[in-house]
């Protein structure tokens, strides 16, 4: 089979994947529903065919609770796909992931202080919303301290969100330690990653941020592949090399912090999925960047179905889940490039 | 809504014995936290309350286990899609439940009444009045909050002019200061509670060094959490006057974290250790309402 032909499977593949994955979480659950109730119910939102035949129940059930958390899932794991295939290439370094940018702790900090001040509990969406702001500061300081001193260069720009995270974890340990008894389980939820509790209102906050940011990052994929012939080779073809970059580091956390703040952390599906799909599909940014986010979104939309199916008296966390997922697949395929280098 | 509340009335349910149901008194009841089961056990009529979390049976925890009718669905979580499917007309969550999954649950069509005030002893009278208003059991709430003021009441009248001992909850390292439930329980079983004189607010830590400074007369922690161990082995806390002279009380979880009516039996459990010569017997009088 011919690398065009195995692409084209891969899409096809990953084309009906993501639709199935969606319509099994969206039927299975602590109420399960039937498919074909589900996909009726869904024809008649549109004003055709007939009516829903779910019981009043099974509608609310669909359209309030599963179909936001779903939709939510999915963009997850496509940003989260995306950000780590895209900084993949920019760090020409199969590990890289969204961990790097130095958003995660940011938003940690921002959520334990809206549990810690009671918002989260009196406010509607104060917890992402200060999750983000916490995400988006985290940013703007590791952008203003990195070129304080000039231009700085991309290990320079790595090594200051290093810092600020470390910053960042140390404020959030010291809330933690001063938090409610009773309101560390919402923080250790959050800290865990996890989807309970969200509607449409945590999925229009995050898709303000993670559509635009990965239309952007598809549309730079072109660029991205010049960038990962060498920064010589891309200055040559009128790649502004130091700009680019910065512009692809900065739209990874424009996409990477709202999606820690509805979610959590979530780790390893910025990994796992560009690096399982960079074999089948090639390493090439408009071909990579597209289906890993496919692959992440019905990645994170099944390990949710999961995460709420197998949790007795608590939902599993689903950082946990792709966690137990992920780190298994990516030892072993670490030690298959091992054993072939 | 109105078909299920039509049969529950034709069928002459026990809704009599309990008073009668205000016109838009919700008839089925859920709830996401355990002081809400205690009281709502005590409240309603079995058949009108359709879900407890399942703290409810454990009898560490809970002071209604056994108690329980079996028809009350056991939530392990607070899952929505169950809630959902058992269509309760309202579901109380307590002050901690987030903002977020109210919305959630207002959204799913589903009214909810909220529990707060209970880190006092009458924030606890008022919350239990206010939570039969909700349910629509007034009577029955004015019955547990008559009975909550008698046990206070006697109480009060019994540790009245006895010397206050020093009481420091010790969680290994949290205590309580002021604005907490456990500060409350300790002051209204007639002590002083040392997190409080230390100016701390809600549940903290507290070092070892502040607390064995603060020299407390009493430690008080929970029974079987290995707490009161901790403390004998504790290189500076064991050297404390009150580990030395075993003035260590250990409270039943189940009375420690009682925010019902029940927060009044717990002080006067506690007070029959800390004045066991004014409160001999280890729970209220029979004879009290």
């Amino acid at each position: 089979m011919s690398e065009r032909d195995r692409r084209r499977l891969a899409f096809a593949a990953l084309a009906i994947a993501l639709p199935v994955a969606v319509l099994a979480a969206l039927t299975l659950g602590s109420v399960p529903l039937p498919a074909g109730g589900v996909l009726r119910s869904t024809v008649a939102r549109f004003g055709l065919g007939g009516p829903s035949p779910l019981p009043e129940m099974g509608e609310v059930i669909l359209w309030s609770v599963r179909l936001p958390r779903v939709l939510i899932a999915a963009l997850v794991g496509g940003g989260l796909a995306v950000v780590g295939a895209a900084l993949q290439s920019l760090f020409r370094n199969p590990l890289a992931d969204a961990g790097l940018l130095g958003v995660g702790p940011g938003a940690a900090l921002g959520a334990v202080l809206a549990v810690n001040l009671g918002w989260a509990q009196q406010r509607f969406l104060a917890m992402p919303l200060a999750a983000c702001a916490g995400a988006l500061l985290a940013l703007l300081l590791i952008y203003v301290i990195a070129h304080a001193g000039g231009r700085p260069t991309l290990s320079g720009l790595l090594l200051t969100g290093l810092a600020v995270s470390a910053l960042a974890a140390a404020a959030t340990s010291v809330l933690l330690v001063a938090v409610e008894e009773y309101r560390v389980r919402t923080v250790l939820f959050w800290l865990a990653g996890g989807l309970e509790g969200r509607g449409y209102e945590h999925l229009g906050l995050a898709a303000g941020f993670v559509l635009p940011g990965v239309v952007a990052l598809l549309l730079l994929a072109r660029p991205l592949d010049v960038l990962s012939l060498g920064e010589e080779e891309a200055a040559a073809l009128s790649l502004p090399v130091h700009g680019f970059r910065i512009l692809v580091f900065g739209l990874c956390a424009v996409v990477a912090g709202p999606v820690t703040a509805v979610a959590g952390a979530v780790p390893f599906v910025g990994l796992v999925a560009p690096h399982a799909l960079r074999a089948v599909v090639g390493p090439l940014g408009r071909h990579l960047l597209p289906a890993s986010f496919l692959a992440g979104a019905a990645l994170v939309v099944v390990a949710d179905l999961a995460a709420r199916s197998f949790g007795q008296y608590v939902e599993l966390p689903l950082g946990s889940v792709t966690a137990f997922v992920g780190a298994p697949y990516f030892l072993l395929a670490l030690r298959g490039q091992e054993g072939r280098g | 809504m109105v078909g299920r509340r039509a049969v529950l009335q034709a069928l002459g349910v026990v809704l009599a014995t309990s008073g009668s149901v205000a016109g838009d008194a919700p008839l089925r009841v859920a709830s996401l936290n355990l002081t809400a089961d205690e009281l709502l056990v005590e409240m309603l009529p079995p058949e009108r309350l359709v879900a407890v979390t399942r703290w409810a049976d454990d009898a560490d925890m809970s002071n209604v286990a056994g108690r329980v009718p079996a028809t009350a669905v056991r939530l392990p979580r607070a899952d929505l899609e169950r809630l959902i499917a058992l269509r309760p007309d309202l579901v109380v969550v307590s002050e901690y439940t987030d903002a977020d999954f109210l919305r959630l649950l207002e959204k799913s069509g589903l009214r909810h009444h909220r529990m707060g005030g209970l880190e006092t002893l009458p924030g606890i009278r008022a919350a239990i009045v206010d939570l039969g208003r909700a349910v629509g059991a007034p009577e029955a709430a004015a019955r547990l909050a008559a009975r909550f003021d008698a046990v206070l009441a006697e109480l009060a009248r019994r540790v009245e002019g006895e010397p206050r001992p020093r009481v420091l909850y010790w969680g290994d390292p949290h205590t309580a200061g002021a604005g907490t439930a456990i500060g409350s329980l300790v002051e209204g079983a007639g002590a002083t509670n040392v997190g409080r004189e230390l100016g701390l607010r809600g549940i903290v830590p507290l070092a070892g060094e502040k607390a064995f400074a603060a020299d407390p007369d009493v430690f008080l922690v929970v029974k079987g959490s290995g707490a009161a161990t901790a403390l004998r082995r504790h290189p500076l806390l064991s050297r404390t006057r009150a580990v030395r002279e075993g003035r260590v009380v250990e409270i039943p979880n189940h009375l420690l974290v009682a925010l019902s009516d029940r927060a009044a039996d717990a002080a006067w459990w506690l007070a029959s250790r800390l004045h066991p010569a004014r409160v001999p017997e280890p729970a209220p009088p029979p004879r009290l309402p």
